[in-house]
């Protein structure tokens, strides 16, 4: 059928348990696996085995991304179009990436980056029983999001990478943000008929500027900024709002330095509806509604 | 592949000038188009022409309900796939009815009547396409952006969840079973919410509710808030879904439709395993905070 969601993405970080600590304690996700230099985490609402694995490095940054697809026949039907398009891909047995990974293929986008998709990731179940189940759990730690939401990556070529992501592997654009020269200097994509799943900004091939959380909405942004004010995090704007995608939104820092970011709000669609776009000009409100101003550290930090 | 999610709700009423009137002003939606017996209703934030309309008719009740396919050849598998099941299907040609292309129509074991539709006249939201703005100014009353779901009545739920299931793709997130393991109601999804459609025990061909997506809780205090100014009959609420774990008010249309707005629930993958809920908690299964069901609620349907 075809990609469904954000799966999983791996972080590189310097400090294993430093990282740790931060993602189980601050944000409040859950261990389900350690390996010597990897530990696997899952959010309290996620049934399947993990969303972030963290992966010992001397630096920061992502490892690599993972999609999920809703039938173990997309992996050969997503395989051959990538071979088709002279995209080299690896195929891996169920297990074989790690504890309570699927069957997956590898291969690398045209920005650099590491892509999976994957199919059969072992199901853990969420925090509560599926027999008369109360609608959340009592006694999470931390800000404690339901499930992870999207990947924002950096690339020195967006328009190119966007159409590879269109016409190799089926996203719909829904947002984009032209320069005045007409090139797409941002663009939003989805699988899940949500705002995005993935976006891409001009910038280093490879990099990762945030991945996100979803939160339950306004309310729950406050609490993230709470808790993370309290444990010293660095936040890096305050709760606001974004043009593009319409979401609200808090961007902070890990101990690494990779930047995280809490979302909730935006919009459902269709696969066949047009995208939005947002002209140079109004850059600043397509990124930070409320502000209106892109600050120099969001255009240039990332990891 | 197969149903996206659902494009319209059809609900007769006795007076159209009534039920416009409180659903442009109170609900908020904008009115589309209007033919000599309906009128056709959006939310701000619907793309498509309309998600409600209002058939003028002697007595009130539900005309149909009408999903929206992923792509027009999906049309045809499903059409085979009702035949097969043994029910008839009618097809209805572009230009036959307002703001659609073909479609086709067919009676479900639950005796309502569905209809299946890809093409769907594009008018856009109320925001434009180039540099939005977020929100709009301007919207009445509690202006919802979307149409959610639709929750039907029928005599035989197991049977009829079947049908759904095996014939038209619906993956089942939520099922309530009473003490022989029947199922008396259950909850069902194309769109990866926890439900686009839900049935539950009552008289075949019945309509519960249908409901419109919210922003969240403060959005449901703000709509109880316009509701009482208004006068308009709440039900239940504002309180929460054990099942679907849904926030919620209902209330009734002028007519005695019932009405939901709701938000929250989760993000179900289709793998998703089926939550049970047995009959000795179905008052937190419906009702989360008060634990218990009213009649009104248990009994009344149009």
């Amino acid at each position: 059928m075809s990609i469904l969601r954000l799966s999983h993405v791996e972080i590189r970080v310097p400090d294993l348990e430093l990282a740790t600590a931060y993602y189980t304690e601050v944000v409040g996700m859950y261990e389900t696996a350690r390996e010597p230099d990897r530990v696997f985490l899952k959010c309290w609402d996620e049934h399947q085995h993990h969303s972030v694995i963290l992966v010992f490095a001397p630096t920061y940054g992502l490892s690599h991304m993972g999609w999920k697809v809703s039938e173990r026949a997309d992996l050969d039907l997503y395989a051959d179009r990538l071979q088709q398009a002279g995209v080299a891909v690896s195929r891996h047995a169920h297990g074989e990436l790690g504890p309570g990974h699927g069957e997956a293929i590898r291969f690398t986008m045209p920005s650099g980056h590491l892509m999976e998709l994957t199919y059969g990731m072992e199901q853990v179940g969420n925090l509560l029983p599926l027999t008369n189940p109360p609608p959340r759990p009592l006694g999470l730690v931390g800000f404690a999001p339901p499930r992870i939401d999207h990947v924002f990556i950096t690339c020195e070529d967006v328009g190119a990478n966007t159409a590879f992501l269109q016409q190799v592997l089926h996203f719909h654009l829904t947002e984009q943000i032209l320069g005045d020269d007409g090139f797409q200097v941002a663009t939003w994509l989805e699988h899940s008929h949500s705002s995005h799943d993935i976006a891409l900004v001009t910038g280093q091939d490879g990099g990762l500027h945030h991945f996100a959380w979803w939160v339950d909405d306004w309310n729950a942004i406050r609490e993230v900024a709470d808790v993370l004010a309290y444990h010293g995090v660095r936040i890096e704007t305050n709760p606001t709002r974004h043009g593009a995608t319409r979401g609200h939104c808090l961007y902070f820092f890990d101990p690494a330095g990779n930047r995280n970011e809490a979302f909730t709000g935006g919009y459902v669609v269709d696969p066949d509806e047009p995208p939005v776009t947002w002209t140079e000009a109004e850059m600043g409100r397509a990124i930070f509604y409320y502000d209106g101003v892109v600050n120099q550290q969001f255009l240039t930090v990332h990891s | 592949m197969g149903i996206l999610r659902l494009a319209h709700v059809d609900v007769v009423v006795t007076d159209l000038d009534l039920a416009t009137a409180y659903y442009t002003e109170v609900m908020g939606l904008l009115e589309s188009e209007r033919d000599a017996d309906s009128v056709y209703l959006k939310c701000w934030d619907e793309p498509g022409h309309h998600s409600l309309r209002l058939v003028y008719g002697p007595r009130v009740g539900f005309d149909q309900m009408s999903f929206r396919v992923e792509r027009e050849d999906d049309l045809d598998d499903l059409e085979n796939a009702v035949q097969r099941y043994g029910f008839p299907v009618t097809r209805v040609s572009k230009g036959e009815r307002l703001g659609q292309g073909e479609s086709i129509w067919f009676q479900t074991p639950s005796g309502q009547v569905m209809e299946l539709v890809h093409d769907i006249e594009y008018v856009g939201r109320s925001t434009p396409l180039i540099n939005p703005s977020p929100v709009i100014e301007g919207l009445k009353g509690i202006a919802p952006p979307r149409m959610d779901h639709v929750l039907v009545t029928c005599e035989e739920v197991g049977e009829a969840t079947k049908f759904y299931q095996d014939v038209l793709g619906f993956r089942t997130t939520e099922q309530l079973l009473d003490g022989q393991g029947h199922q008396v109601a259950t909850w069902m999804e194309r769109s990866h919410s926890p439900h686009d459609l839900a049935l539950v025990t009552g008289k075949n061909g019945g309509l519960h509710h249908f409901a419109f997506w919210l922003d969240d809780w403060d959005h449901v205090r703000r709509s109880a808030d316009i509701l009482a100014y208004n006068g308009i009959q709440i039900d239940v609420g504002p309180t929460r879904h054990g099942i679907t774990r849904g926030n919620t008010i209902y209330f009734f249309d002028p007519l005695g439709t019932r009405n939901e707005v709701f938000t929250g629930g989760y993000r179900p993958d289709p793998d998703f395993p089926t939550i049970t809920w047995t009959e000795d908690n179905i008052g937190r299964a419906v009702f989360y905070y008060e634990g218990d069901l009213n009649t009104r609620f248990m009994t009344v349907h149009t």
